[in-house]
C-alpha cells in the first residue's frame, strides 16, 4: 500500500490498495470516481472549467502547460495522466481510463472536494465555477455524487482510500 | 547593479522607512533573492501543507496583476507580536487587529514596489484593498495560480526579510503580471 500524491493538473487511476492524496486544495476542485464492486478508483485535481479555456488562444494554452501534450504513464497498479487542469476534460479522461482498466461506468460514484474562495473579502468565482462545472458534467454522464465538501473559505487536504472508497477531508483548525 | 536589483533596493528602502514610522521603531527590509518563476511552479516555494498568512492585493491600471505577501505561520505570529507591541511569543492565534496589521504591511510593501515601477515606467498603476487568508499555503497559492494561469505565465518571487534587530522575520513576496509586462519592466529599467 502506498500514498500517491496527485498534484494540480493530474489524474491518478488506481486498482490496488493505494491511497490517493491531494493537498493544498483551495479554489481547485478534486473529483474522485469509484467503482465499489471492482475497487477501481481515480482522483483528478483540477483547476479551472473548460468554459474559461474557450477564450484563450491555443498557443497561450500551450505556453501555460509544462507540456502541451497529455502525458500518460504508470504500471499495472496505477495510471497517471498529467496536464489535466480542466474539469470537463478531466472527468472525460477519468471515465475513459477507468473503463479501460475494467471499471463499469454504471457502477461509478463521485465525490467532490474543494471549490473554495481563500480570500473571503475578495470576489472570486473560480471555485464556484469549478463546483458547478463538475456537478453539471457528472450529471450529464449519469454519475451520482455521493459525497461532497465544497465551497467556503477554507483550504482542504484529501485522502482517498482505493481499497475502501472512503474519502477523508482534512482542514486547518 | 541591474535594474531589478535597483527596483528591489529602492522599494525595500521605502518600505523600511514607512514601516519604521508605522511601528515607531527601526525596521530594515532586505531582499535576498528575486527570481522569475512560472506561475505553476509557485507551490513548492513553501511546503503546500504549511499554514501561512497571505495578504493578496489586486493591481490594475497600465499593468494588471496582483501581489501576494506570505508569512509562514510562526513568523506571522512573531511579526504580529512586533507590530502590535506584545511580548515575543505571545501571539498564538491571529486576532482581527493582527490581520489588519499584516494587511497594512502588505499594503505598504506592495505600494512601494508599485510606486517604484510606476516611476520607472511613467505609467499609472493602481493597488486595490488587501484581502487576508490564514490557511494551507497550497490552497492559497492554488487559487492565485488558477486565476493567473490564464492571464500571466510568470511571477516575480522575492524572498524578503523584515529586520527588527536582532530579530529577522522572513517572508515571500510575489508579484504577478503578464510575462510581457515583466519583460517590459526589466527592459525599460535597463534602457533596452
Amino acid at each position: 500500500m502506498a500514498d500517491i500524491e496527485v498534484r494540480m493538473g493530474e489524474i491518478v487511476i488506481a486498482k490496488s490498495a493505494d491511497n490517493l492524496i491531494a493537498s493544498g486544495i483551495g479554489s481547485c476542485i478534486v473529483i474522485t470516481l469509484y467503482d465499489p464492486k471492482l475497487k477501481i478508483g481515480a482522483l483528478a485535481h483540477t483547476m479551472l472549467t473548460d468554459r474559461r479555456v474557450l477564450h484563450l488562444k491555443r498557443d497561450a494554452l500551450d505556453a501555460i502547460s509544462s507540456s502541451a501534450r497529455t502525458w500518460e504513464g504508470g504500471d499495472d497498479r496505477r495510471h497517471v495522466i498529467r496536464d489535466m487542469k480542466y474539469v470537463d476534460a478531466a472527468i472525460d479522461s477519468m471515465i475513459k481510463k477507468m473503463v479501460t482498466q475494467g471499471a463499469n461506468k454504471e457502477n461509478l460514484e463521485a465525490k467532490l472536494v474543494g471549490g473554495a474562495n481563500m480570500f473571503s473579502s475578495l470576489e472570486s468565482d473560480i471555485g464556484k465555477d469549478n463546483i458547478l462545472s463538475a456537478r453539471e458534467k457528472l450529471k450529464k454522464e449519469g454519475i451520482k455524487i455521493v459525497g461532497k465538501s465544497v465551497g467556503g473559505n477554507i483550504g482542504r487536504l484529501v485522502e482517498f482510500s482505493v481499497a475502501s472508497g472512503i474519502v477523508t477531508v482534512k482542514i486547518r483548525f | 547593479m541591474n535594474k531589478l536589483e535597483e527596483i528591489n533596493k529602492q522599494a525595500a528602502l521605502n518600505t523600511s522607512e514607512a514601516l519604521s514610522k508605522l511601528i515607531g521603531r527601526p525596521v530594515d527590509v532586505e531582499i535576498f533573492r528575486a527570481e522569475i518563476k512560472k506561475v505553476e511552479e509557485l507551490s513548492p516555494i513553501i511546503g503546500p501543507e504549511e499554514i501561512v498568512a497571505g495578504v493578496y492585493l489586486p493591481i490594475t491600471g497600465a499593468i494588471r496583476g496582483a501581489s501576494l505577501l506570505i508569512f509562514p505561520r510562526e513568523t506571522a505570529f512573531a511579526f504580529s507580536d512586533l507590530l502590535v507591541k506584545r511580548e515575543p511569543g505571545t501571539t498564538r492565534k491571529l486576532t482581527e487587529l493582527d490581520k489588519s496589521a499584516l494587511k497594512e504591511v502588505g499594503n505598504i510593501l506592495s505600494g512601494n514596489y508599485l510606486t517604484v515601477l510606476s516611476n520607472i515606467l511613467q505609467v499609472k498603476i493602481i493597488e486595490h484593498a488587501p484581502s487576508f487568508s490564514f490557511d494551507i499555503f497550497g490552497a492559497i497559492v492554488s487559487q492565485i495560480i488558477a486565476k493567473f494561469a490564464q492571464e500571466a505565465e510568470k511571477a516575480l518571487v522575492i524572498e524578503i526579510e523584515f529586520i527588527f534587530k536582532p530579530v529577522a522575520i522572513k517572508a515571500y513576496f510575489l508579484l504577478l503580471f503578464k510575462l510581457e509586462e515583466i519583460e517590459a519592466i526589466l527592459r525599460r529599467g535597463d534602457g533596452t
